[in-house]
């Protein structure tokens, strides 16, 4: 257990010290770039994994909290004329919190793949009202001009300074989920997602669990949308549309449901095919392609597939 | 302990429970038996509250049970064991007893690990049903005899105050069948048990009292070796109409 | 809001509520009979349309579109459901990731598809001649293909009924509909079945996808809009029924259309508010047999 935190952190220390180790190499800049995102994306696909993957609640309508959080971000920042971290980081966290609230207060009386298209659903609603309320949200053309926050004197506007942030927001982010899900929460959640039955029958208030999951799961979406927001400082209806929810779908599902380590692998894999993948191939089509040849093959993703061949 | 009066459940045009009255005091052992279709399935669903009466009152411990939740009554210390099991198989036996343990405790607690006194419980409740050894074993891989064996050992991890016995022995061999009956007629007396079985030496030789049910109704109640002489009972069983 | 205007908007609602019904109805049946909610739905009723784009300007004639498109769909989803679904049979809810994948592959393929046409650009279908001008009703003007769409599609429900109750191939959806493990027991292949259910739900989206391409056009995104409706009318209507279908979108197409004139700001807080009051005290929906929520 020791030496597996002691990976981590060496991993993590590589990995935040990047920029700076590998500046000669002239990609350097784009390559942190993508770190930046894939961080990012993989504190998405990893709250998203908190409901898929452990609790077994298949939600299409993630972008919902992700969108959600950085419109709440951006939105607060501007409304309240500060640019402080903890104001807008604030405000995206309790903004996708409060929206996870009402959403699955509906969502998690539906049954199985009911629950699927009500998020699908009620996330498409969060997507029109982003669209419609163009004196809010800036509407179709998004809202743009986002600062970059401030750590009280700090700026972090720099691209080198942001990297620092996000490594470390991702690196909490990933000890809470890793503290949250060997807890007997954690546990309880899993038992839901096995046999929902029999977690009642030995006395589980398992609605309330399902919900208080999903509003974790959403005020951590909130979170990495809160930082896409200062990534690329704009937030667009595109943040809360069906597509995300689906691209944080399939990151958890190649990565690997139910592990610690898959979403981040499948944050990888993906943001590799869209953003890295020559222009010339269809990044979706190759994602939908590869989304299907896993569901079928490699239904446990990559990081399944890898500890079943380490125990064979 | 338990006080059930006029139950009643419909199913469309089927009375499952055509208005069942029963009374169990704490600590007794009854059987409830009766030919398939009497209704014995349909009676466990509605006391633990997976299905709603259409009539009739359940009491336990003098409180209703009206409108409470499954999850609510478990709580109050009434637990069921199913026929069909109902475990968490991708989990080890410890790990689906620490997760029935767990649920006294209440689940809120995010950061909380498993205490190590609720590990040595869960390892005496495997224990008690003879599953020390299987303790890491995942719940899929056991035998099914073995899976019985856990499907009580959830039930038993609760602390229940009654236990609910769905065809504890359902698909046993003799041995197994010896192993569980041994387990339940061990268990201490102030648990109140209420069993539905088909294998009559393992009602005879755990049961106090035994109700007969049959077509939704408690026709016959009594010892054992009341039952065993009662006329209406031989009738049910041999399929001649009987007056309730 | 004058009373012409009011016919106006009780036509429209009923014009689209119509085009919802063509659409829902298959993705119900869909549902229905194989346990999987196709969420490709959306995909396939936008293939349809820009197949019925292609067949428009390659012949000239929006009626052999109607006729091609639909066809065209119901044979991609005779190749679909035995290569993805069939080999997942049970798993449901992988049956239902595969259509995602499917419909990113769809959506994908045609914004690229410049080269016939399609492409990301905004296309039009063009009303066929005949119904591409409006009559007097009332006192006010309105378009004739939108009458077209009300009298086509009441004239397909009709069919659908009477195919459902009275046909053979009824008889085996509506068994299939209760209970497929049964009806495979009694020796019916039910694999080849499904394949057909799929089918012909493909079709159906595909001939939603060219009714209602000259109205609205054919644009990125349509695939999204059109399976979030479907979604919303089969859970306020019921699933698995023909007459959960009816009921859906007799209610949402109204509601939505009256909704975007009367209060255009709060016409989605009204179809949610619908929706949760459905599934909040019916939970099978209007007129569904499926328990949705609890």
């Amino acid at each position: 257990m020791v030496i597996r935190a002691a990976m981590v952190l060496a991993v993590w220390l590589a990995l935040v010290t990047f920029p700076q180790w590998s500046s000669a190499w002239e990609s350097s800049r784009f390559a942190a770039g993508i770190i930046r995102q894939v961080l990012i994306f993989a504190i998405f696909a990893s709250s998203l994994n908190l409901l898929v993957g452990y609790t077994g609640l298949p939600s299409l309508g993630h972008a919902a909290f992700f969108g959600g959080g950085a419109y709440a971000a951006a939105i607060a920042a501007q409304r309240l004329g500060t640019d402080q971290l903890f104001v807008s980081l604030g405000a995206g966290v309790i903004g996708a919190a409060l929206l996870a609230l009402l959403i699955g207060f509906l969502a998690v009386r539906a049954l199985g793949i009911f629950f699927l298209m009500l998020t699908l659903a009620l996330a498409q609603m969060v997507f029109a009202i982003a669209f419609q309320a163009t004196d809010l949200t800036g509407g179709s053309n998004g809202f743009s001009g986002v600062h970059r926050p401030v750590l009280f004197g700090l700026d972090l506007g720099a691209a080198s300074d942001l990297y620092v942030l996000v490594c470390a927001i991702a690196l909490s982010v990933g000890l809470l989920l890793w503290r949250v899900t060997t807890s007997t929460y954690g546990r309880a959640l899993v038992g839901v997602r096995e046999n929902e039955r029999r977690m009642r029958a030995i006395g589980y208030d398992t609605r309330t669990l399902k919900l208080s999951a999903f509003v974790l799961a959403g005020a951590l979406a909130g979170v990495a949308g809160a930082l896409s927001s200062y990534e690329f400082r704009f937030v667009s209806p595109n943040d809360v549309a069906l597509g995300t929810s689906v691209t944080g779908f399939v990151m958890v599902l190649i990565g690997g449901g139910g592990t610690l380590i898959g979403p981040i692998v499948g944050a990888a894999v993906v943001l590799l095919i869209e953003r890295v993948l020559p222009s010339q191939l269809p990044a979706q089509t190759v994602l939908g392609i590869v989304f299907i040849a896993f569901v079928v093959f490699a239904r446990q993703g990559i990081v399944g597939a890898a500890r079943r061949l380490a125990r064979a | 302990m338990i006080d059930i009066r006029e139950l009643r459940r419909d199913f469309g045009g089927i009375h499952a429970l055509a208005g069942v009255d029963l009374r169990i005091e704490p600590g007794e052992r009854r059987a409830v038996i009766g030919p398939n279709g009497a209704g014995k399935t349909t009676l466990f669903n509605v006391l633990t509250g997976e299905l709603r009466p259409n009539g009739g009152s359940i009491r336990l411990d003098g409180a209703a049970l009206t409108g409470l939740t499954t999850w609510q009554r478990a709580r109050l210390g009434l637990v069921r064991m199913y026929q069909r099991n109902e475990l968490f198989d991708p989990l080890s036996a410890l790990e689906n007893v620490l997760l029935s343990i767990g649920s006294l405790g209440g689940a809120y607690r995010p950061f909380r690990s498993p205490l190590p006194a609720e590990r040595i419980e869960a390892e005496e409740v495997l224990a008690r049903v003879g599953l020390a050894d299987r303790r890491s074993v995942t719940a899929r891989t056991l035998s099914h005899g073995e899976r019985r064996q856990l499907e009580l050992a959830l039930a038993l991890a609760r602390q229940p105050v009654v236990l609910l016995l769905d065809e504890p022995t359902a698909g046993m061999s003799p041995a197994e069948t010896e192993r569980i009956t041994a387990l339940i007629a061990g268990l201490e007396r102030r648990l109140t048990v209420l069993i539905v079985e088909h294998d009559m030496d393992v009602v005879f030789r755990l049961a106090d009292r035994i109700t007969v049910m049959h077509e939704g109704r408690a026709i016959a109640e009594g010892t054992p070796n009341e039952i065993r002489a009662d006329r209406r009972v031989h009738d049910v069983y041999l399929g001649k109409a009987v007056e309730a | 809001m004058t009373p012409q205007d009011a016919l106006q908007q009780a036509l429209n609602g009923l014009s689209f509520g119509a085009l919802l019904f063509i659409l829902a109805a298959g993705l119900s049946l869909i549902f229905g009979m194989m346990d999987v909610v196709n969420l490709a739905h959306g995909a396939f009723y936008m293939l349809g349309a820009y197949v019925a784009l292609s067949v428009t300007r390659a012949t000239g004639s929006f009626w052999a579109a109607l006729v091609i498109a639909p066809l065209a769909l119901a044979v991609l989803g005779l190749l679909v459901e035995p290569l993805l679904l069939r080999r997942l049979r049970g798993r449901h809810l992988d049956q239902v990731l595969i259509t995602i994948g499917l419909s990113l592959v769809i959506a994908d393929f045609i914004r690229l598809r410049d080269d016939w046409g399609w492409g990301a650009t905004v296309r039009s279908l063009p009303f066929p001649a005949g119904l591409d001008r409006s009559i007097s009703i009332a006192g006010s003007d309105y378009p004739t293909y939108r009458l077209f769409v009300i009298a086509f599609s009441a004239g397909l429900a009709l069919l659908l009924y009477v195919l459902h109750r009275r046909s053979r191939i009824g008889a085996l959806v509506r068994a299939g509909v209760g209970d497929a493990e049964m009806l495979s027991a009694l020796g019916v292949d039910t694999d080849r079945l499904f394949t057909v259910t799929f089918a012909i739900g493909a079709g159906l989206a595909g001939l939603a996808g060219v009714v209602a391409a000259p109205v609205f056009g054919l644009q990125p995104g349509m695939d999204v809009d059109a399976l979030i409706y479907s979604l919303i009318v089969v859970v306020v209507g019921g699933l698995g029924s023909l007459s959960g279908s009816i009921a859906g979108s007799a209610v949402v197409g109204p509601a939505d259309t009256f909704g975007k004139v009367l209060f255009p700001q709060f016409a989605l807080a009204l179809i949610f508010a619908i929706m949760a009051l459905v599934l909040l005290f019916r939970p099978t929906g209007l007129l569904g047999r499926v328990r949705i929520g609890r």
